[in-house]
């Protein structure tokens, strides 16, 4: 049989692991990136250096929400969890000396009916030949590639900033409940709950981020759910998203290249939809 | 006759009769995708075989362990060195009447942790073997799982499977590389001047007894502490089972599959688990070509 062309690397990579290797001293890193991810963190000149999370967890007590009131101590427990893993990465990018984390998985638990567990999970980055972070490093929610794409057109992340709001609205009438109402009209009291739980968490999330003296937030994940129990009628709105600044040099086009391919449209005969 | 590990007659995977003779087979076989498999040749290595590597293990019950922590107060190394935290009751009740249903605490479950760790072993080393006997160099895309099979309880069966894979014409390696990356992913490492040593494996548990603010009680409010600390203890030791691995063999760990599960217990009780699988690599160069992706904005219908 004759062999394959050889790129060069795979003879000396194979010679590599014919040599014993001796564990010393050395830099390791842990990392949950794909070698894909891995190569667009080297390309902007970051390394990884491990692996970091944090976790919070928070109950509440749900009843008696009254319509157009704000659950305080609903949406407080809810950021509080929250912040509680954010806060908790943050301690321990500073431990690994790290400039940040990237390709974070962000999750939001419902244990049970009021208790809610956040968690945080991504890979600690370190610049190469940039200067220190000096005890400030960024969380992101940002993917390994928008991370790379950000750095590329000229900005950098400064932390997670959330917004949470839980508003209550008036209970519906029991004809209502058991669907037997015949007019289509407008539950106006739960739009309104609704755009005021919007209002109030996104005002939130803009003060984080001028605390954080951003230019503005990207990747906004927002997650809206109604709660009508016999006792609570509210909505609850959680808003999640990366703040990030400009670079001294400001914005950088990336000029993407328009790409036409020559594939054909994938055949619709056996498609489910 | 029933070909059992360990067989006194000498059949067992210890000793490759499980492993099918792929030597006496005139082609080869392989779960690479087309792409996968040109990535590989691209390379310079080709497809010698698949391979597989499974262990049906008992997980072992430590309930008598984890109970016998009933009643700990404070944190503590726990019976057997591991983490153990009591949670009293948040309302401040103490050890009165009733005050059993507010009591929780966590505890290391060092037990199934192990037995987890000795069934992807077993695996591993299984496929491993299965490689080295067709002269492979390495395997790639290995899938590491395991299966809890309904009407089995307390049983897990694990599979570790990829494709062996041969640089013709180089003596075979003292033990096959493994990499839980795709055949295009190991395209890119090995561009990147790393080289896969093996897989590394991490695996953490916590028994959890939640108190009644860990429950979700309506009469004790605001932030619990005992579901952020069994989590973080889980992925603590995940991870430093990792890093072990990439200091011994290496420069790091990539490509990790990492899994958090919660899995119900007595009551309301549950095992915080965590398993994370990763590819250890070792830099073998670090003259490696910049590869400075382009751009590119597809024009889609």
């Amino acid at each position: 049989m004759t062999p394959p062309p050889t790129t060069p690397g795979i003879t000396t990579a194979l010679a590599a692991l014919r040599t014993p290797f001796v564990p010393g001293d050395q830099h390791t890193f842990v990392s949950d990136l794909t070698v894909g991810e891995l190569v667009l963190l080297e390309e902007i000149d970051f390394r990884p250096v491990d692996i970091v999370s944090g976790a919070g967890s928070a109950s509440w007590n749900p009843q008696f929400t009254t319509a157009n009131t704000e659950g305080e101590m609903w949406g407080r427990s809810i950021a509080t969890a929250i912040d509680n893993a954010r806060s908790g990465i943050l301690e321990e990018l500073r431990s690994r000396h790290a400039d940040g984390v990237v390709a974070m998985r962000f999750e939001l638990e419902r244990e049970r009916a009021s208790l809610l567990t956040c968690t945080m999970l991504g890979t600690a980055v370190q610049g190469t030949g940039r200067r220190p972070s000096e005890g400030h490093p960024f969380a992101t929610t940002l993917s390994a590639r928008d991370f790379h794409l950000l750095v590329r057109a000229g900005y950098e992340p400064v932390g997670i900033v959330i917004g949470v709001s839980v508003v209550g609205f008036a209970a519906r009438s029991v004809a209502q409940s058991l669907g037997l109402a015949r007019d289509n009209v407008e539950l106006s009291d739960q739009t309104t709950a609704l755009y005021s739980a919007r209002e109030q968490a996104m005002e939130m999330m803009e003060r984080e981020a001028t605390q954080l003296h951003a230019d503005g937030v990207v990747e906004v994940q927002l997650q809206e759910r109604p709660v009508n129990a016999l006792l609570t009628h509210a909505v609850e709105f959680i808003a999640v998203g990366t703040a990030v600044c400009r670079g001294r040099e400001g914005h950088r086009d990336l000029a993407p290249e328009f790409q036409l391919t020559l594939d054909d449209p994938p055949d619709a005969t056996f498609s489910d939809t | 006759m029933a070909q059992t590990p360990g067989d006194a007659g000498g059949v067992g995977p210890d000793d490759g009769a499980f492993a099918p003779d792929h030597r006496a087979r005139a082609t080869w076989t392989s779960d690479l995708s087309v792409a996968e498999a040109a990535a590989v040749r691209r390379v310079g290595l080709v497809p010698a075989g698949f391979v597989m590597g499974t262990a049906v293990m008992q997980l072992a019950a430590a309930g008598a362990q984890l109970y016998g922590q009933w009643g700990i107060t404070g944190q503590s190394p726990g019976r057997s060195g591991a983490y153990a935290e009591a949670y009293p009751c948040a309302h401040g009740y103490g050890f009165g009447a009733n005050a059993q249903e507010h009591y929780g605490f966590s505890v290391e479950d060092v037990t199934l942790a192990a037995s987890l760790t000795d069934g992807y072993r077993l695996a591993i080393d299984r496929l491993d073997a299965e490689a080295a006997q067709l002269g492979a160099h390495g395997v790639v895309g290995v899938d590491l799982f395991f299966e809890n099979l309904v009407g089995s309880a307390g049983t897990a069966t694990f599979f570790a499977r990829g494709t062996a894979v041969v640089h013709p014409g180089t003596p075979p390696l003292p033990s096959p590389f493994l990499t839980n990356a795709s055949g295009q992913h190991f395209e890119r490492l090995i561009a990147l001047g790393y080289v896969p040593v093996g897989l590394a494996v991490g695996v953490g548990a916590v028994y959890v007894q939640p108190n009644c603010q860990a429950r979700g009680s309506f009469t004790i409010v605001g932030p619990n502490r005992q579901i952020p600390a069994a989590i973080a203890v889980a992925r603590t030791r995940a991870r430093a089972a990792l890093a072990a691995t990439a200091h011994r063999s290496g420069d790091g760990v990539v490509h990790t599959e990492w899994t958090d599960r919660k899995v119900n217990r007595y009551g309301e009780s549950w095992d915080q688990l965590t398993m994370a699988v990763g590819t250890a690599v070792r830099r073998y160069s670090t003259e490696n070509v910049p590869l400075s992706p382009r751009p590119v904005l597809p024009l889609r219908p």
